[in-house]
């Protein structure tokens, strides 16, 4: 019964893709026109293939340690002040993640339905919620993205294809375009949204099979790029690249679009939007547990209660930082860069010094 | 008989007394002397009007006494059965023996026709047993005292239960008396593995407690985890299965129940066949069923002696019911206030134009409205059903014609109201239907300050409460939470009889097959999987 390995396959993929299905949807299709034009849809395919090589090395270093998460052999692998340091750096990243997230939530949900709601109020809402959702285990964390997924996943997939009627095929030729530095540059732009793939490295210890992590990354990083991609291709054939980069967030256009049923609801986006904020709040949920378990880890707290107390105000002010959208957008911007280069970096340094003690040893025995 | 002012004045003198006076050290022995042992006896039990005292020549020859509560036991009985042939000649032609144990013996085997007895030395072990219902018989010259079991209590008949009426089922209810809720339950499961322990608990009333469950079915640790649950338990009286719920739930802050209660004894039978444990208490025709998980709350016992078709669509409603308890006054007040452009617009004129008269914002017209029919409710379900009736009446004229006659409620506000109520009364556990409806006023509050984010919010709250809460180790949610296959025959539809051969797996069962793999599947079962050869 009190077995610890409980974490399915499944449900580490489940936890996955609902975290990287996220605040990221309602613009997304707009920066991947901005790169590519009508090929959009495979910037955006590009994207999530770079971002699954990313998962790989990090994942495939980790089930080689099933016991242990990445925080505590990478002391072994390559000391422990340096270790200490990274760990805290990507502490900062997700604290920093956090904020900005639950800020271009908060910026969405005043422009689009709430003009009167301040964004204080909606922004600490959110935050509670995660605040409070966070003071669980890792086996309940994984039960609450395991039963929203279905519903983000099932909801968005209706609205696709409910808007799929619209799409004009001609919006969405040429398919193949000369992939120009721009073209990556989007690329490279689509992957900071599976960022928080990270979460496999808390979920490894607990999982029934630790072996299959990079399995569950697949599945998972394979279901939400679909949608990522879909959505790109929906929004880009319906409006036309030129008219989605105009957008500011075409997502919900393409819902408002879609009409559901003559007379019944009159329009879709309110109810898009209340289903989004379910995927936000998996996703701020992801970022918000990781900090605090890793700051509950750095300094030694009993439980992860106090850390995620702790951190609430933090990510607040950092929320409140931001004077406005665009600020915000070009802030996650950076970080996204900063991300990307940790998350390739840190796994690729601990890949070779593994790699390197293990011929040390092969060599001495 | 004295009157109650000799009474009180001996009562009083007691007291002062008593408060100097030593009690007697207990686990003390019998002499063997009756005028000492009688005595001694009378005092420990204290001064009682339906204690009866007899004495009388036991066999004609040797001085005896018995002792019981008259409240307890059928006079006539031991009339018949005890006192008849201890008081005739010898029956047989031996001699009478006069040691003790052949004495007893001799009693025991010859003279007394009682099912269950015992014999005793120690004094300080009678005066429970007589509380108990055992008629106490104690013979001059023998240091033991005989204990016969004569209890019998009137007891109301086996009746339909009241809160969890069937359309097609068993009719029979528990009742008060333990053994009767026993035997209930071993006529239904006539198994040899079905074992039931009793034991007593609570300082003073010392009620009986059985814990039911089936030996080669349920966890182990299950069983013992329950049984660590109520040892732990003290308190002075348990009273109802109620009280025990309160001491082993897991989490008692929750408005949700996580202890299933229940009336019927083919619900509780249906329960120990999946792997789960019963707990039944002297004096509380409700018997509790461990672990309760959520999906139980709406399930019903027609959900399985109705045809599956059926008992799948019922069950479909029940949860949309159930949804519309919580979240319709929410949604509505959200909708009418913040987003009124998801309605149609022929639709959002009505609406606005039968709330032109209200003064009040949507949430207060909508929470004075559900507050008044809970109040309603509460009132209707304490009063006799002859007032009952009469209440209802005017309550519903106040609350819907005469509340939109006076302007202080629009007509789709008494609409949505109804429903509301309707939709709780469809639950089938009252309990966990109460949880809902009360949860349903701060997603009001939160729809009408942040419109359907705030109801989506406490959505959130409320679900991750749910999946984060475990009875006995399981976690609530199961089997959509942590999901498997074959859990998901027996949620939101139910699969028919013949295709749940397996019990659910979240119970850890030792035994996992309701049937052993052997026996072959049923014939439309084979059938349906590999389509029908015999006509060909």
């Amino acid at each position: 019964m009190n077995n610890p390995r409980q974490i399915t396959t499944l449900r580490a993929a489940a936890v996955i893709s609902s975290t990287i299905i996220g605040v990221g949807i309602l613009s997304f299709p707009r920066y991947m026109t901005e790169a590519g034009n009508s090929s959009a849809p495979l910037v955006a395919f590009c994207g999530v293939l770079f971002s699954f090589i990313s998962y790989w090395l990090l994942a495939s270093l980790c089930q080689r340690f099933p016991q242990e998460t990445l925080f505590v052999f990478s002391r072994r692998l390559i000391g422990r002040p340096l270790a200490a340091i990274f760990t805290v750096v990507i502490m900062l990243l997700f604290i920093v993640l956090t904020g900005l997230t639950v800020r271009q939530f908060g910026d969405v949900a005043t422009t689009v339905l709430y003009k009167k709601t301040p964004i204080e109020a909606t922004i600490f809402l959110m935050l509670l919620i995660s605040l409070l959702s966070s003071r669980r285990n890792v086996v309940k964390f994984s039960y609450i993205h395991f039963f929203y997924l279905p519903l983000i996943v099932g909801s968005i997939l209706v609205t696709i294809l409910l808007s799929l009627k619209n799409v004009d095929m001609l919006n969405l030729q040429p398919v193949l375009m000369a992939p120009s530095l721009q073209f990556w540059k989007g690329a490279q732009e689509a992957t900071y949204l599976f960022q928080s793939s990270f979460v496999i490295v808390l979920l490894i210890p607990f999982m029934e099979k630790p072996g299959h992590a990079v399995r569950a990354g697949a599945w998972a990083i394979f279901l939400s790029g679909a949608i990522y991609v879909l959505i790109v291709i929906a929004s880009v054939g319906i409006f036309g690249a030129e008219e989605t980069k105009l957008l500011i967030y075409p997502t919900l256009e393409m819902a408002r679009s879609a009409a559901f049923g003559e007379g019944f609801l009159e329009r879709l986006d309110a109810i898009f939007i209340i289903i989004w904020v379910i995927s936000v709040y998996t996703t701020i949920y992801t970022t918000y547990y990781i900090s605090a378990y890793l700051l509950h880890k750095l300094l030694r707290f009993r439980d992860q209660r106090m850390a995620s107390t702790v951190l609430l105000p933090v990510m607040f002010i950092l929320a409140m930082l931001p004077s406005n959208v665009f600020e915000s957008y070009r802030w996650a911007l950076h970080l996204g860069n900063a991300g990307m280069m940790l998350m390739f970096g840190y796994p690729l340094l601990l890949w070779t010094v593994y790699l390197l003690r293990r011929h040390k040893e092969k060599v001495t025995s | 008989m004295q009157d109650w002012k000799d009474k009180y004045a001996s009562y009083i003198d007691k007291q002062q007394s008593s408060s100097t006076e030593q009690k007697p050290a207990s686990g003390s022995r019998l002499t063997g002397e009756l005028k000492t042992d009688l005595p001694e006896l009378q005092a420990r039990l204290g001064e009682n009007g339906d204690l009866v005292v007899r004495d009388f020549l036991l066999f004609g020859a040797y001085p005896a006494a018995m002792l019981f509560f008259s409240s307890l036991v059928n006079m006539e009985q031991v009339r018949e059965h005890v006192l008849k042939p201890l008081m005739a000649p010898p029956p047989g032609q031996s001699e009478v023996p006069e040691d003790t144990g052949g004495m007893i013996h001799y009693i025991w085997s010859t003279a007394v026709q009682v099912t269950q007895g015992t014999t005793t030395a120690d004094l300080s072990a009678l005066p429970q047993a007589a509380v108990k219902g055992d008629l106490i018989l104690l013979i001059d010259g023998i240091p033991e005292a005989l204990r016969m079991e004569m209890r019998q209590i009137e007891m109301r008949g086996v009746e339909q239960p009241q809160t969890e009426q069937v359309i097609r089922g068993p009719r029979e209810g528990y009742v008060e008396k333990l053994e009767n809720n026993l035997s209930l339950l071993r006529y239904r499961l006539q198994s040899t593995d079905f074992r039931i322990e009793i034991s007593p608990l609570g300082e003073r009333t010392q009620s009986r407690v059985a814990l039911c469950y089936i030996d080669s079915v349920t966890d182990s640790s299950l069983v013992a985890e329950v049984m660590r649950r109520i040892s732990l338990i003290h308190t002075d009286g348990i009273l109802d299965a109620g009280y025990i719920e309160q001491f082993i739930e897991d989490q008692p802050l929750s408005p949700f129940p996580q202890v299933q209660s229940t009336e019927r004894p083919d619900k509780t039978v249906a329960a120990l066949l999946e792997g789960r444990v019963a707990i039944l208490v002297d004096g509380s025709p409700f018997a509790l069923i461990v672990p309760a998980l959520f999906n139980q709350f709406f399930e019903t016992v027609d959900d399985y002696t109705e045809r599956f078709i059926m008992g799948s669509l019922i069950r479909i409603i029940r949860l949309i019911a159930l949804a519309c308890s919580l979240f319709f006054p929410a949604l509505y007040v959200s909708v009418i206030s913040y987003n009124p452009e998801l309605l149609p617009t022929d639709f959002a004129v009505a609406i606005s134009g039968g709330r032109a008269g209200v003064p009040f914002p949507a949430v207060l017209e909508v929470l004075i409205m559900e507050v008044s029919m809970e109040v309603l409710r509460e009132a209707t379900i304490r009063l006799p059903q002859m007032i009952g009736g009469a209440l209802s009446i005017v309550g519903v004229l106040v609350i819907g014609q005469a509340a939109v006659g006076a302007g202080l409620a629009s007509p789709i506000t008494v609409v949505i109201v109804a429903l509301t109520t309707i939709g709780s009364f469809a639950t089938p556990a009252y309990n966990a239907a109460i949880a809902l409806r009360m949860l349903r006023f701060p997603l009001i509050l939160l729809a009408g300050m942040f419109g359907l984010y705030g109801v989506m919010i406490g959505t959130i709250l409320i679900l991750n409460h749910l999946l984060y809460l475990e009875s006995f180790g399981v976690p609530y949610m199961s089997p959509y939470i942590p999901g498997k296959w074959r859990d998901l025959k027996d949620t939101l539809v139910r699969v028919p009889l013949w295709w749940m051969r397996r019990r659910p797996s979240f119970l850890h069962v030792r035994d996992t097959d309701r049937l052993p793999r052997s026996v072959p599947t049923a014939e439309i079962d084979q059938i349906l999987r590999q389509g029908d050869e015999t006509d060909e």
